[in-house]
């Protein structure tokens, strides 16, 4: 059984079709983590490169993001002993003072639709509670946005704040926002910058060395 | 009976009928009492209940309509703004337009290099000082957030500093909080000679903003409670733009906005009955590819005509808005196109206070040539919005007579008509070339960019600001170095 029709509903955002298909894969006696990996992941990945190209839009590619988290959502009862597999937790947030949140939301879904486990911290976030969080979490990544330039010494207090607590050595950086550059990102000693939504995910990839 | 002279009509847009009004007006009301909004802001809270509003989840509270309809009648029909030295240049009432500059990009074209690079405090000097010597900005606003200064808490008084010492016309300031905010406005009560001058003529008005959708932060409504109290001018627009922080369609986008923006009113009349508050949100749209708030697009223009329509069906309140901006990255074709079309669509539907001239990459980069490109936009748009005078004088049929009797080799371009009337009758460009191909060439073939680069610099180096008072210079300066 190929998984052609549950890439192409998760491609059309058809959330009724995908989590049908998503179903009948299960019963047909496919491994959970296969039907994630090869047919939900794979379907984002094309996706993805749809979007980065220019080819789809963004409440389309929010509407695959979608279809698949409910798939995901039907496959997770069938994994032995919530044994799912992601490809690695990445904490998100805007930093302290910044309450701005749509770009840093859309980075977390085509995160997670690349097949990441975010925890997302939301805005405003300060130092510390990235630390504890990440600490929490078992975090490997931690990205880290602000739309304002008033907000961005924020982000190297934050990177800081991980040195301080012993962190630094075993979480990656990653900042992106309106007013953040690649040449800010090297200064304040970032791992890696995404200057978008699109951008972020193959930043992510390579920190996990996954590309 | 003599017939009086015949009225001059005036192109004006308009896009929405009175129904149509008066929808969105309700819908904005049912948002405030039905949905509510999120009050970060303990004693505005407070002061919402007091005066009728439902708390109901913890900071979420539910506003009955009379508190809008209230704060809408004791709010002024007129804000005047004032000059530096004491003029009354920006009466923000009936049909008046006034252009400005924007405020807080990261990053600026460099006069020299034509690099993008992070702007310094220099740059929204020179912004201030190239609006102070162009006619068509009436109000200077900083431009850019500096990475220079020593305290970036205190970015936005530096700026307001800079501003004061680089222009007297007045200025639309950003502050973060309660805190800095008091100390601009120590600085505006330097320039104007104390407290009670600077109300009686202010040269500044606050720009602050709720966060769509429907959230109040605390730092936002201290800002916002300052300026009621002192009566500085206030414009609050939320940036509820269609697809991002509002609803994608535009009536929706425009209804959210509109009930943010008045929730904000109630509490500012709540606080100060009559001060003075600019009517407005801004609703444009975001770019379903990049996610970037798009500055050059047409619904944004589309919105804010539809604003000024509701200002004249419903609000009467003066208001606010934004043109001669671009997504563009670059001073060309784009940046052009967009900024004209903001620029007139602005002007044609009376929008009274209308910043971002200026702007490109939309609003993370600012381009003196883009200012100085926008100021001869605005001088196209006003000769057009005046329309054609018809009279006796401008139907010429007497120049005709004469030039017909003169013989064959006369022409208008000879007679004395054309003489005394051809600076009113015509539009005269200046930085737009209409030059012959051969001369234009021999002037090296300059673009756009470059004739408006070059005439930045000629302002920034041959114009010169009235001075301040040295008293006053020192004291703002004594100011900055205690911050």
């Amino acid at each position: 059984m190929s998984y052609q029709t549950l890439l192409d509903a998760v491609i059309k955002g058809d959330i009724k079709t995908a989590t049908e298909e998503t179903l009948k894969a299960v019963d047909a006696g496919r491994n959970a983590q296969d039907i994630l990996d090869q047919g939900l992941i794979e379907a984002m990945n094309i996706v993805g490169d749809k979007f980065s190209k220019g080819a789809i839009f963004v409440p389309q590619m929010l509407r695959s993001a979608k279809t698949m988290q409910e798939c995901v959502e039907v496959l997770k009862p069938h994994f032995k002993e919530n044994a799912m597999t992601t490809k690695g937790n990445i904490v998100l947030g805007t930093v302290k003072g910044d309450l701005h949140d749509i770009g840093k939301n859309l980075v977390g879904m085509m995160l997670e639709g690349a097949g990441f486990n975010i925890i997302d911290l939301g805005v405003d976030v300060a130092p510390e509670v990235f630390v504890d969080k990440i600490k929490e979490a078992k975090a490997d990544v931690l990205g880290m946005s602000a739309l304002l330039s008033t907000t961005m010494p924020s982000m190297p207090l934050t990177i800081k704040a991980l040195a301080d607590s012993g962190l630094r050595d075993t979480v990656k950086v990653i900042i992106g926002g309106a007013p953040v550059t690649r040449k800010y990102a090297e200064d304040i000693g970032a791992d890696s910058y995404a200057p978008d939504a699109g951008s972020a995910v193959l930043e992510a990839k390579k920190l996990f060395n996954l590309s | 009976m003599e017939p009086g002279p015949i009225p001059t009509f005036q192109p004006r847009l308009k896009v929405l009928n009175r129904r149509q009004a008066l929808a969105i007006h309700t819908a904005a009301l049912e948002i405030l009492e039905k949905t509510g909004i999120k009050m970060e802001h303990a004693d505005s809270l407070d002061m919402l209940a007091g005066a009728g509003g439902r708390v109901f989840d913890k900071d979420w509270i539910r506003l009955p309509a009379y508190l809008a309809e209230e704060a809408l009648r004791s709010a002024p029909r007129q804000i005047a703004l004032y000059d530096q030295l004491g003029n009354k240049t920006m009466p923000l009432v009936d049909e008046n337009s006034f252009y400005g500059t924007g405020s807080d990009t990261t990053f600026t074209l460099d006069l020299e290099t034509g690099e993008r690079r992070r702007c310094i405090l220099a740059d929204t000097g020179n912004f201030a000082k190239l609006v102070d010597g162009l006619e068509n900005f009436s109000f200077a606003m900083s431009m850019g957030n500096p990475e220079d200064v020593s305290k970036v808490d205190y970015i936005y008084v530096y700026a307001f500093a800079e501003m004061v010492k680089n222009t007297n016309k007045p200025i639309v300031f950003i502050a973060d909080r309660g805190e800095d905010i008091a100390k601009i406005y120590e600085i505006a009560c330097m320039v104007a000679g104390g407290e009670d001058q600077l109300r009686q003529k202010p040269f500044l008005l606050n720009y602050s903003e709720a966060i769509s959708p429907l959230r109040f932060p605390a730092h936002v409504m201290d800002r916002l409670l300052f300026c009621a109290r002192k009566g500085i001018p206030i414009c609050f627009p939320s940036g509820s733009n269609a697809g991002g922080g509002a609803p994608v369609t535009l009536a929706g986008a425009m209804a959210m906005g509109i009930a943010e923006n008045l929730a904000g009113l109630i509490v500012h009349q709540l606080a100060a009955k009559g001060a003075p508050f600019l009517f407005g949100p801004n609703v444009s749209a975001l770019d379903m590819k990049s996610a970037v708030v798009s500055y050059g697009c047409p619904e944004w223009s589309l919105t804010q005509a539809a604003l000024a329509d509701m200002r004249d069906e419903i609000y009467g309140l003066p208001i606010w808005s934004f043109s001669g901006a671009s997504d563009s990255k670059v001073v060309d074709a784009q940046a052009g196109a967009e900024a004209m079309f903001s620029i007139i669509t602005a002007m044609l539907s009376r929008c009274n206070l209308i910043h971002d001239n200026g702007y490109l990459e939309y609003g993370s980069t600012s381009s003196l040539e883009m200012v100085t490109l926008a100021n001869e936009l605005v001088a196209m748009a006003r000769f057009f919005t005046r329309g054609i005078p018809v009279n006796e004088t401008t139907l010429a049929l007497d120049a005709l007579e004469r030039v017909k009797n003169a013989g064959p080799q006369a022409f208008f371009l000879m007679d004395d008509h054309t003489f005394e009337n051809f600076e009113q009758a015509l539009y005269l460009p200046k930085l737009l070339d209409r030059s012959r191909y051969d001369s234009w060439e021999a002037e090296g073939s300059k673009d756009l960019y470059t004739r408006s680069n070059e005439e930045a610099k000629r302002i920034l180096t041959e114009h010169q600001v009235t001075p301040k008072d040295d008293g006053v210079l020192k004291e703002i300066d004594d100011l900055l170095k205690a911050l």
